[in-house]
């Protein structure tokens, strides 16, 4: 977690972990898109990706009080989030099964839309776990002309 | 922030940002509408998961009593999100002008 913080330090910080901290992570985001010039055109998908992330992390960390730590990188094009979730029990959210949209309105409940919808507005979305540390770490990327990362997933299903 | 109030004509006006830290206080107020509605969504900066999870509670109620939630003045942001989760065939969708 230090080196995710390292530098620029002003592109990183933690958050306490709960839904109320939702809007210094909205001003926190907006801050360093208006100091490093990034294309505001990136700013819906990522507000929608970091606040999908880290409400999953404050639902399912129940027994952590670490802190999650939000990173925002500049990358050719567009930008690369870093989420870092302490104390907690590994979950794979690149794993997470889609939503069923095809189901009847009596059928659907509004659960399950985060990570559907995230993989569709991000053009990447990685995770690893650390069991020394029980450190989950998921780096997603944003780019104007990138591709959804749903797609690759399902070119990879396709494949299989 | 979040401001949703009902207008003069009936519609329901929805401004800012509906996340996770406002969809209780939001669904609070949508638990009160009844009949067939529409949510004027122009101001709408933002929408996540836990506001799209306010929107069809309240459409489900709403059309278990022969009512609707009608969406109108919505934006390209808004527009691709509600496709994206499918609610293009659960609601009745009217662009921004």
């Amino acid at each position: 977690m230090t080196l995710l913080c390292a530098s620029p330090p002003g592109d990183c910080r933690r958050f306490d972990r709960r839904i109320d901290a939702l809007a210094e992570i909205v001003a926190f985001t907006e801050q360093v898109f208006a100091r490093r010039g990034f294309d505001r055109n990136l700013l819906p998908a990522v507000d929608f990706a970091i606040e999908e992330l880290f409400t999953n992390s404050v639902k399912y960390g129940v027994g952590s009080s670490s802190p999650i730590t939000v990173a925002i990188a500049a990358i050719d094009g567009g930008v690369q989030v870093t989420l870092v979730d302490a104390d907690v029990p590994p979950f794979d959210v690149t794993l997470a099964p889609d939503a069923d949209l095809t189901l009847p309105i009596e059928q659907r409940v509004p659960g399950g839309l985060g990570l559907h919808l995230t993989r569709r507005l991000v053009d990447v979305i990685e995770y690893s776990y650390s069991p020394e540390r029980r450190e989950s770490r998921i780096m997603f990327r944003k780019t104007i002309t990138g591709r959804p990362a749903a797609e690759a997933k399902e070119r990879t299903n396709a494949d299989d | 922030m979040l401001t949703i109030e009902s207008g003069s004509d009936g519609v329901v006006v929805v401004a800012g940002r509906l996340d996770a830290a406002q969809a209780q206080a939001a669904q609070a107020y949508l638990d009160r509408v009844q009949g067939s509605v529409t949510l004027d969504a122009s101001q709408l900066e933002y929408i996540s998961s836990a506001g799209l999870g306010v929107l069809l509670k309240t459409q489900k109620r709403l059309m278990g009593s022969g009512g609707k939630l009608k969406l109108a003045g919505v934006g390209k942001h808004l527009h691709d999100i509600l496709v994206y989760a499918g609610f293009d065939q659960i609601f009745e969708i009217e662009p921004a002008k």
